[in-house]
């Protein structure tokens, strides 16, 4: 078993403070859901585990199994077995999907697996999430649709076997068999010895992936636990409840779209 | 001079404007530094130049309806200048890949020019990975209705090599259609300049000028600047630029990274993907190989 522990973790972005001191634990073989408004920190948190540049840590503190995660380059939190399923993923052009997963399979291991098995275990991966072949050998992510972006981080997980996946959003974009396919994949690696940690606003995925624990992460901070009722709640109240307990919800300012009208005049939406 | 391999059945070696070896067909031939090429079936041709120290002048003539297919190996030393002049027939098919595989302290000089006449396709890679600086001037005329080119530079300056790129496609046709894409990497104290220069006189309607210039630079003593020029004089036509100088995206870095791959492999398969695809202009494995084996040079980065 490993555990994955963070700590009064404050986390600040472009000199602005988004997490005001986290905490939470993670076993492996348990699976976690963390809900919260738009904008409250949840995408904060998985990038600080696995180590934004962007996002400076100002206070606390991330261990896997005792070890610091904060000291820890981010592929090196890889290879320590950390996986982000990232909620926009990136596109690469010019490096072919099979290529990244080949060399990201072989950072992680002491002699290179040969060309035979890796290939096996792609197109074994490639055939359990329902793939077009074809995405192998297409350059990564480049034009992928948004459910194709998120079966190919699933598609990475599944090569890369890590002991924590996080995985942001994942439900997002997929259609409703996609998500059943996901599920299915998702389920039968908790078999084994991994931890999840789940960023979804939608009670579909989690009553697909029924989470042990239930965190709500509203204005940088955890502000419920619970379990599955948690989850109940909010898909039938949404966050307002939360204000009672003295909490305020972090809102966007959204800036003021402004578009051109067919005349030329001034529209604002 | 660095050593060449043949790679198409096909093949003519010039060394200091002397053939040195050749392999031809019917459909090949070369007369007073000029290569024809004729139409009927497909033709796969190998051109080795080799220029030491002098100038040379190659001429190529490819008749209406040809069909090629050409890697052209360029090894230039000492101050050589080569000049490189291509008729391209009505309804001709080209695919020609320019391997730059030069070695010299000096700086070299190419200037590449061309006509493609109407209905013409054709699609130039270069391959400017060499170790050396160099002042390069393509351009190439559209001069017939409908008339295609597609041009796509991958290019590496690095130590203290200058290299400096002007790069033109001018439709003097109506409905004609020039694209370039032109990628650098600049590495430890290299310069690089690339202009990219689509012009279309008036009349030319119908017609449309695209292009993308970018440079990654690697280190803080890098120089480099690209800069898209359009000249356009008529008002039904397409046209738009890109061009960038930058450090590589953090957030491609961060993504690989995150599965693991260290921050020297991640940068070299970012920039492998930046430059790789050019050698997809002409279909040819051992081309693919040698390109691939010279990329290394690209990594091994100490940023
Ligand atoms: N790279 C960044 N640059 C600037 N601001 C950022 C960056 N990342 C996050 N923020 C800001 O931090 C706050 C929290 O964002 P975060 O992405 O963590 O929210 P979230 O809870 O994941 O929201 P959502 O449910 O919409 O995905 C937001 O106000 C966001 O604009
Ligand atoms: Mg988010």
């Amino acid at each position: 078993m490993s555990v994955l522990k963070v700590e009064n973790l404050h986390v600040a972005v472009g000199g602005e403070e988004i997490l005001k001191g986290v905490d939470l634990t993670l076993s492996t073989q348990e699976t976690h859901a963390l809900m919260g408004p738009n904008g409250n920190g949840k995408s904060t948190l998985l990038a600080a585990i696995m180590g934004h540049p962007r996002y400076e840590v100002t206070e606390g503190s991330i261990t896997l199994d005792g070890e610091d995660v904060l000291a820890m380059s981010v592929d090196e939190r890889s290879r320590k077995g950390l996986f982000l399923g990232m909620q926009n993923p990136q596109e690469i052009p010019g490096v072919t999907n099979s290529d990244f997963l080949r060399a990201a399979m072989n950072a992680r291991r002491e002699q290179p697996l040969n060309l035979f098995r890796f290939i096996k275990a792609l197109e074994g991966a490639i055939d359990d999430l329902g793939m077009d072949e074809n995405l192998a050998h297409r350059y990564l992510n480049e034009g992928f649709s948004g459910g194709e972006k998120k079966r190919n981080e699933i598609l990475q997980m599944k090569l890369l076997q890590p002991k924590f996946a996080l995985l942001d959003e994942i439900d997002s974009g997929l259609d409703v068999d996609a998500l059943g396919v996901v599920s299915n994949v998702i389920n039968d690696m908790r078999q084994g010895d991994m931890g999840l940690l789940l960023v979804s606003h939608y009670e579909r995925l989690y009553k697909l992936v029924p989470p042990t624990h239930v965190h709500v992460l509203v204005d940088g901070r955890i502000v419920a636990e619970g379990g599955m009722e948690l989850i109940n709640k909010i898909n039938a109240e949404g966050y307002e409840w939360v204000k009672e307990l003295g909490v305020d919800i972090r809102e966007k300012e959204e800036k003021q779209g402004i578009m051109l009208g067919v005349c030329g005049n001034k529209v604002t939406q | 001079m660095a050593d060449y391999v043949i790679s198409y059945p096909h093949y003519l070696v010039l060394e200091n404007g002397h053939i040195k070896d050749a392999c031809f067909n019917e459909l090949i031939s070369y007369k007073d530094q000029t290569l024809t090429i004729k139409h009927q079936e497909p033709v796969q041709l190998h051109v080795v130049i080799l220029v030491d120290d002098a100038e040379f002048s190659l001429n190529y003539n490819i008749e209406a309806l040809a069909q090629v297919d050409v890697i052209e190996t360029r090894i230039l030393g000492g101050k050589a200048i080569l000049k490189r002049h291509m008729t391209i027939g009505d309804g001709a098919i080209v695919n020609i890949f320019h391997e730059n595989l030069s070695v010299s302290k000096e700086t070299l000089v190419f200037d590449d020019q061309g006509t493609i006449a109407r209905d013409a396709q054709v699609q130039f890679g270069y391959a400017e990975l060499s170790d050396h600086s160099e002042e390069a001037n393509f351009h190439y005329d559209l001069i017939g209705e409908n008339a295609d080119v597609r041009l796509r530079m991958a290019a590496l300056a690095k130590e203290s090599e200058k290299k400096n790129y002007t790069i033109e496609i001018k439709h003097l046709a109506p409905n004609t259609t020039g694209i370039m894409d032109n990628y650098g990497v600049v590495k430890n104290r290299g310069s690089m300049t690339i202009d990219g220069i689509g012009t279309i006189t008036k009349g030319q309607h119908g017609s449309a000028s695209h292009q993308t210039n970018k440079i990654i630079i690697f280190d803080p003593e890098c120089y480099a600047s690209a800069n898209p020029y359009l000249f356009i004089d008529d008002f039904d036509v397409k046209a738009s630029h890109a061009a960038g100088v930058g450090k590589m995206d953090e957030e491609h870095l961060y993504y690989l990274e995150s599965r693991g791959l260290s921050k020297t492999q991640s940068m070299q398969l970012i920039t492998y993907g930046y430059l790789k695809p050019v050698v997809e202009v002409v279909e040819n494995k051992m081309l693919r190989e040698r390109f691939e084996t010279i990329l290394a040079k690209v990594g091994g980065t100490n940023v």
